[in-house]
């Protein structure tokens, strides 16, 4: 009897200590529980370097290489889907998209609106007139907005840049594939670069709707082959006279599938060349011996390879187009901010 | 007295009204209990295309020792180019299936010529790992058409999703189990 009441009084003094115990030991069978029921714990932490592409390390290019400076802030469209840029002799701007044409001064101040029946895919002033293609047809404009013509409809088609020659008007049709002569009062007159193997032409690939044409002063046309990352020259009646460009992550070439993705030109002859994905903006001749670069990724807002999108609409492919001022200016429009940044020579 | 049948509802077309009543109504209880099994109840973990930035950590955050993402491909955005981002390295010294050349750290797309100059891609599931590194070859250069999915055979349905705790972009969403894909397509 004496030794129980001294179990029991050794039992009371340790109570807290037991306590303790038992409470310790709840905490280890927990942890070890969760150990075991919660695999994540024991998942691996880092991402191994073979699963990374690490395009940022592309996006740097040599300062070296830089032949051109931006002047003055970037002109805010306010358009929310922008997809041409233009501009002409006098300097006047003209941005298309969201339905509508915007006339910008030459100073960038915002002028005027036009307002277009449907969204502009392709925007070219010329001879005082504005064309613009609305996806399947070319519509022509004055610049006080008055609408002068309305060419047929191509079916299907789509139609994504506009060259204006002398009696001739040119449309890429990224759909078809081809582009497309008339004469300047929309009448079809042909094709040009369908699949020929005995006139050597392999034709236009186009994954993407970006297929830009112009027409340089030695009077043939440049045709962007984009799937084939190059620039073409044509006659107007469609012969294949030569092309440079290759495909080449490094800065020398055009990047990625389907680039360049627009085109335009120098008063000195000089190719402006704008390409998406890695976006880079450069100089060639028309040898395609590169000449400078007049903006990379960095001055062009581009952050990182893959954006952070609102929905399917803000997430589709955007690019840039090009254009080149008489005095030497060169326009960027840029697709994700829809922005224009012009830049100029450095002397 | 004789009885006479009622000129507007005889035993008879009683009988024949019952039968059809109740025929349509088992119709209608076997539809409505067929479809109602057939949509599968709860919540899924699946991965938004628009928001997913392809990180890499779906394959080593998943619980799963062959993580349950894995690239899927909408062939309606592809563009079956020759030099696929999505397949070739940055500067692949030749446009072929040469493994040296491939961007897949697992050699998990198969490449197949279809005409002159167009190639179709296709993703080898039991290859792929899900770390996306062809997803960002793809989205950054071409069309975006190859793109990650929580592959619902496989996910177990954590209640915390391990990845979705590391997910930088917020990419992964519950989705209804009756819906259990967000794809990408063509129209969008």
């Amino acid at each position: 009897m004496r030794q129980l009441l001294k179990k029991m009084r050794f039992a009371k003094t340790n109570s807290g200590l037991l306590a303790l115990l038992l409470a310790l030991g709840a905490f280890g069978a927990g942890f070890i529980a969760y150990l075991i029921l919660d695999r994540a714990f024991f998942v691996k932490k880092k991402v191994p370097a073979a699963y990374e592409y690490p395009i940022e390390q592309l996006a740097v290019i040599d300062p070296g290489l830089i032949v051109c400076r931006q002047v003055g802030s970037p002109i805010e469209t306010g358009l929310q889907r922008a997809s041409a840029v233009d501009v002409d002799a006098q300097g006047i701007l003209y941005a298309a998209g969201d339905e509508k044409i915007l006339v910008f001064s030459s100073s960038g101040r915002k002028e005027k609106e036009i307002i277009l029946p449907a969204m502009p895919t392709a925007l070219k002033t010329a001879e005082g007139l504005l064309y613009t293609a609305l996806t399947e047809r070319i519509e022509l404009y004055s610049p006080q907005g008055e609408q002068l013509a309305v060419w047929a409809n191509i079916p299907a088609a789509l139609l994504t840049s506009i060259a204006v020659g002398r009696e001739d008007v040119f449309a890429a049709d990224a759909l078809h594939k081809v582009v497309r002569r008339f004469d300047k009062q929309g009448n079809p007159l042909g094709l040009i670069g369908q699949k020929d193997a005995e006139r050597g032409i392999e034709g236009f690939v186009v994954p993407s709707p970006y297929f830009d044409i112009l027409i340089a002063p030695d009077g043939l046309l440049r045709v962007v082959n984009p799937g084939r990352q190059r620039v073409e020259a044509y006659t107007f009646d469609g012969h294949l006279e030569w092309h440079w460009g290759s495909p080449s992550m490094g800065i020398e070439g055009f990047c990625g599938c389907c680039n360049p993705v627009a085109l335009a030109m120098l008063p000195d002859g000089t190719f402006v060349t704008a390409e998406k994905g890695l976006v880079r903006v450069k100089l060639y001749d028309d040898e395609g011996n590169l000449l400078g670069v007049v903006a990379g990724p960095r001055q062009l807002g581009w952050q990182a390879p893959i954006r952070v999108c609102e929905g399917p609409q803000d997430c589709q492919v955007r690019g840039l187009d090009v254009a080149a001022d008489p005095q030497g200016r060169i326009y960027v429009l840029e697709q994700v901010r829809n922005t224009i940044l012009v830049f100029e020579k450095i002397q | 007295m004789e009885h006479q049948p009622s000129e507007f509802f005889s035993r008879r077309q009683f009988l024949k009204d019952g039968v059809w009543t109740v025929s349509a109504a088992l119709g209608g209880a076997a539809s409505a209990l067929l479809a109602a099994r057939s949509r599968r109840q709860g919540w899924l973990w699946q991965i938004d295309p628009y928001k997913c930035i392809a990180c890499g950590r779906c394959a080593t955050h998943c619980v799963l020792t062959e993580s349950a993402v894995k690239c899927v491909h909408a062939f309606a955005l592809c563009g079956y180019c020759d030099l696929c981002t999505g397949y070739f390295g940055p500067e692949p010294k030749a446009l072929d299936t040469g493994a040296e050349h491939q961007l897949c750290p697992t050699g998990a797309i198969r490449r197949r010529f279809i005409e002159e100059p167009y190639f179709e891609f296709t993703i080898d599931e039991s290859r792929c790992i899900g770390c996306g590194k062809c997803v960002v070859g793809c989205s950054a250069f071409g069309n975006g058409s190859l793109f990650l999915q929580v592959r619902q055979d496989r996910c177990l349905n954590c209640n915390e999703c391990s990845i979705a705790r590391v997910c930088p972009s917020r990419a992964f969403v519950r989705v209804p189990a009756d819906q259990p894909y967000l794809l990408k397509d063509a129209a969008s």
